[in-house]
């Protein structure tokens, strides 16, 4: 058994942001960017399945800023191979759709039976990229897991719905997942690994062509959310601040009686 | 007195006196067996010791490098570098000073069954020399001659009878002490009960029948000297072994004949050969080791292990402990060494909170896990379980099977079981180096975890921006120097907790006022400076303390400054202790040690603010530092009535937030210690509870709150006191931020 897991860097939301002198996307300049919480999540879910099974471990990153950190910090905690397409990044922002196009062109080369991704990441919120990539690979896909456990040429899926209710399924492999939670809370990689994984730099370059399709998307303008001045201040004392809560409450039918 | 002493001249007793040949060859095979069995015994301990890897415990690593120029160097500041000289601790042992420390009657009761035993023996050894060396020699060249006698038996004789009695009444106290007392420190129950129960009636055991064994030696020796007194006829010159006349006398009285006396005499005499000779062939196999294990343990003791942690064996190939070869000698010296006096298991804060730690029984299962695994013979001094866990555990993870990973997350690094100790063991750097293991398997708890990930990607354990790092300073009238840009006097290093903690930002502001309006020069890092990585080591991160220690030297050696200060003991104590080997050379100091400077310099124009305070010394500064005075300096120099809790300096109690505790979660706890030190506190007729340390303000505001002591025990920062101190407050204006 073969897994790939695909990483991918993010800001980290704890920056201040500000929107770049064009104003169509954040500046980039002073953030700093960390592993996208849920391909963390992924990542995991693939290391659960190489403790129970013995699968082999690949993490696959494009060449985003200040990636090699995670890919250093994946092998630290036991992915067998580390490998960073290069040459597909442009100056700024990589739209999902052009991400998944580079993945499946070089995935296309390869022979794995499971491809693992975070269900979502900060500059992809719609989740777009693992359903793409199961259809420009014509594989199976299921987003928003919770578990894979791998068989030969099958995979028993958990799949989260909204309620908390699971529903299991089984797909047939090869095929992408889009992990919302391991089984597992991430494992804790101790620094002194990754630095001795970084030593050893054994992160695999593979050189890639610049994604040709576009999403047909073009960003017009970005910007801070606009303040709305719908809100209501209320005054007065504590029994009346309350009373007037509980009459808003009623009104909007948000509690009853 | 002299009279009697020369009326004596000439008078001895046979040694052998009524033990026939066939009587002497017995007892010279069983001594022979006693010895073998004595020497085999400690063999083994030994063999086990040399498993161990080097200690660097025989050459001392060299002092740390000193500044040139006229600034105060390291070597002013470290208080000593807490390395007593060899003679030093000889005497301290002599005296038996670490026993008493803490507990001054079973320090004296220790002394004399240490001395008692000890002239006892060389009691022995003089007979032995006098009847095996002397009169043999003296025989091959004509006259046998011998020294046992006259004037040297009497004194002889005295002096053993006195420490004889002396070492007896004081095992009558230690037994009375077991049996009677109930107290906690020898309660050998669990801190924490493992699944399937345990067993620890063999420790029980095991200390009646040292104690009994001692005691049985004495009585036995005593009564001989009765009877062979009573079958002699009441030698004058017998008076000078009292207790033994006294016996005989009693002996008499009761009606025992001459004859009588001479067989009873006889049998005694080889109740206490055989009874002494055990002893002797059961000492390595026993608590009686601690003998030997104890001494070499003080001698070989460092106590600066705790405050400046040894770095992980870069031979070893992995982090931390696994096998008995990862500790050093030292550390299975330690364990052997314990006398399970339990006054560790005391004065532990986790253990007093119901958390599944105590020193004591950490180091005993580490003691019987790694006698097992060297094959160690031991007699009564072990746990059994039903189950093959803990200590029984053969095969299996060091950190995680035999000691729980919960018991080593437990504990807070206080350090408290270090300086209670009285015998030199040193737990700190050994739980440190299984929290290593620990780390390295990746098992700890989510918040630690998190925290943990936070200082690696952004320096601060909050996972705030790098950058926001000094947003703090925007809250003040003035700019605070940039140290990486001037040269300052003070660098100020501020630490994670004064600079993101909302609660603290406004003390760190209050301090910056006081600096500036002193005038002092100082200035800060800004977002070039990292959490120091005092309690990143101490969870056994040493990776993650590297790197932090890496990216704050390239800043500390890029500035340019004299000396150090900072608000956060934890901070101080890596900086001090710590920093030096990997190129710090400036002094660090408290900034309470700032403030009593400048107050006593006149620089801080204080008045008097006429309360009574109590003082918390953090573990960082007391017992790590050796840093107690100052605090209490500027509080006398504000006028404040400083009344001492019962726990104070080197005998503190813990917050509960060091070792990295504060990243985790303490819910679990039937007591938090700092609720456990406001209750303390509150017992006292004060108004103030006083710390020095910004997690402790934390820690004992909310202490304060969920004890319900908040309305008259205000919790307050020394910082905030002298601000209140200085009448220019009100012209200070601290912002909000
Ligand atoms: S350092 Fe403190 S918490 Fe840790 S074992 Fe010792 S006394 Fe207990
Ligand atoms: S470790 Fe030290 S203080 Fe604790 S029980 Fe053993 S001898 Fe006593």
């Amino acid at each position: 058994m073969r897994i790939a897991v695909l990483l991918k860097q993010v800001p980290d939301l704890v920056e201040e942001f500000e929107i770049d002198d064009a104003g169509t996307d954040i500046d980039r300049e002073f953030l700093t960017f960390l592993l996208n919480e849920f391909d963390n999540q992924a990542l995991e879910e693939a290391l659960l399945i190489k403790d129970a099974t013995g699968a082999t471990v690949d993490v696959v990153a494009l060449d985003d800023p200040e990636v090699d950190q995670a890919l250093y910090t994946a092998i630290a905690k036991g992915a067998d191979r580390a490998i960073k397409l290069t040459g597909a990044n442009g100056d700024g922002w990589l739209s999902t759709h052009a991400r998944a196009a580079v993945y499946a062109g070089w995935l296309t080369g390869e022979s794995y039976d499971l491809v693992l991704t975070g269900v979502q990441a900060a500059d992809d919120l719609d989740g777009q990229l693992a359903p793409m990539l199961g259809a420009l690979l014509d594989v199976p896909h299921v987003s928003v897991v919770v578990g894979v456990e791998a068989a030969d040429g099958t995979a028993r899926i958990r799949q989260e719905f909204a309620g908390g209710a699971i529903s299991e399924l089984d797909v047939s492999l090869p095929a992408v997942v889009g992990v919302q939670a391991a089984g597992a809370e991430p494992r804790y990689a101790a620094i002194a690994k990754i630095r001795q994984a970084q030593q050893e730099g054994n992160v695999d370059e593979v050189a890639v062509d610049p994604p040709a399709a576009a999403s047909g998307l073009t960003i017009r303008r970005m910007y801070p959310p606009e303040k709305s001045d719908r809100a209501e201040m209320l005054s007065g004392s504590e029994a009346d601040v309350a009373d007037r809560i509980i009459a808003l409450l009623r009104e909007r039918g948000l509690v009853q009686g | 007195m002299i009279a009697t002493l020369l009326a004596v001249e000439g008078e001895t007793r046979e040694v052998f006196e009524d033990i026939n040949l066939f009587g002497k060859v017995v007892f010279y095979v069983l001594s022979f067996i006693a010895t073998a069995l004595f020497l085999w015994g400690s063999w083994q301990r030994i063999t086990k010791y040399r498993r161990g890897r080097p200690a660097g415990r025989i050459r001392r690593p060299a002092a740390a490098p000193s500044s040139n120029g006229s600034a105060p160097t390291v070597a002013d500041t470290v208080p000593s570098n807490g390395q007593p000289s060899k003679l030093h601790t000889v005497g301290t042992i002599a005296a038996n000073s670490t026993v008493a420390k803490r507990d001054r009657s079973m320090g004296i009761a220790h002394f004399f069954i240490f001395w008692g035993f000890i002239t006892l023996f060389i009691g022995t050894v003089i007979l032995t020399i006098d009847e095996d060396i002397v009169k043999i020699a003296t025989r091959q060249f004509g006259e046998e001659r011998s020294f046992f006698k006259g004037v040297f038996y009497a004194i002889y004789s005295l002096v053993l009878d006195t420490m004889g009695f002396a070492a007896l009444i004081a095992l009558v106290y230690m037994a009375a002490r077991r049996g009677l007392f109930h107290l906690p420190q020898l309660d050998y129950r669990r801190a924490e009960e493992p699944a399937g129960g345990y067993d620890r009636r063999q420790y029980q055991l095991g200390d009646q029948l040292f104690i009994g064994l001692l005691g049985l030696v004495l009585v036995t020796g005593f009564l001989h000297e009765g009877f062979r007194i009573r079958a002699s006829g009441f030698p004058d010159f017998e008076i000078w072994s009292p207790v033994g006349w006294l016996i005989a006398k009693g002996v008499s009285g009761a009606g025992v004949t001459l004859a009588g006396s001479d067989t009873i005499r006889t049998v005694i005499w080889w109740v206490h050969a055989v009874l002494a000779l055990s002893f002797v062939a059961y000492i390595p196999y026993s608590k009686a080791m601690h003998m030997l294990t104890d001494a070499a343990n003080l001698v070989t003791h460092d106590p600066t292990t705790s405050r400046r942690l040894p770095a992980p064996d870069p031979a070893a190939g992995h982090l931390g402990y696994q096998t008995v070869e990862d500790f050093t000698w030292k550390e299975l010296l330690d364990f052997d060494a314990c006398t399970k006096c339990g006054r560790c298991h005391v004065v532990c804060p986790a253990a007093a909170a119901g958390a599944p730690l105590s020193p004591r029984d950490l180091i005993l299962d580490l003691r019987q896990w790694a006698s097992t695994s060297s094959g160690n013979v031991t007699l009564l001094d072990s746990e059994r379980r039903p189950e093959p866990t803990g200590p029984l555990v053969t095969d299996g993870t060091l950190a995680g099977d035999v000691i729980r990973a919960d018991t080593l997350w437990s504990c807070t690094t206080c350090m408290a079981c270090v300086a209670a100790c009285p015998v030199g063991i040193e737990h700190v750097p050994t739980i440190v180096e299984l929290r290593r293991s620990l780390v390295e398997a990746g098992t700890m708890e989510p918040s630690l975890q998190d925290a943990l990930q936070n200082i690696a990607q952004k320096g601060n354990s909050f996972g705030k921006s790098a950058r926001q790092r000094a947003k703090w300073t925007k809250g003040l009238d003035f700019t605070i120097t940039d140290a990486r840009k001037e040269p300052v006097r003070y660098l100020w290093f501020v630490g994670d907790f004064a600079s993101f903690d909302d609660r603290l930002q406004s003390l760190s502001q209050t301090f910056a006022q006081i600096l500036h309006g002193a005038g002092v020069d100082f200035g800060i890092l800004y977002d070039g400076e990292r959490n120091a990585g005092n309690d990143v080591r101490r969870v056994g991160e040493e990776g993650l303390f590297e790197m932090l220690v890496e990216q704050n030297m390239e800043q500390l050696t890029a500035a340019e400054f004299d000396e150090i200060v900072t608000t956060d003991p934890h901070t101080l104590n890596t900086l001090r202790n710590e920093y030096p080997g990997f190129g710090l050379d400036k002094p660090v100091k408290h900034y309470t040690e700032v403030l009593a400077d400048l107050i006593e310099a006149g620089e801080l124009d204080v008045g008097a603010l006429g309360s009574t305070a109590t003082y918390h010394d953090p573990c960082y500064l007391a017992r790590y530092n050796e840093l107690t005075e100052a605090p209490r300096r500027v509080l006398r120099a504000i006028g404040c009535d400083v009344v001492e809790m019962p726990r104070n300096r080197d005998n503190t109690f813990c917050c509960g937030a060091g070792g990295g505790r504060i990243w985790m979660d303490d819910s679990g706890l039937t007591e938090r210690p700092s609720e456990n030190r406001i209750r303390e506190a509150a017992e006292l007729d004060v108004e103030m509870f006083v710390v020095a340390c910004p997690k402790d303000f934390t820690m004992y505001t909310d202490a304060a709150k969920t004890t319900g002591h908040d309305a008259s025990l205000r919790v307050v920062d020394v910082i905030e006191l002298v601000a209140e101190a200085l009448d220019r407050q009100p012209a200070l204006g601290a912002a909000e931020i």
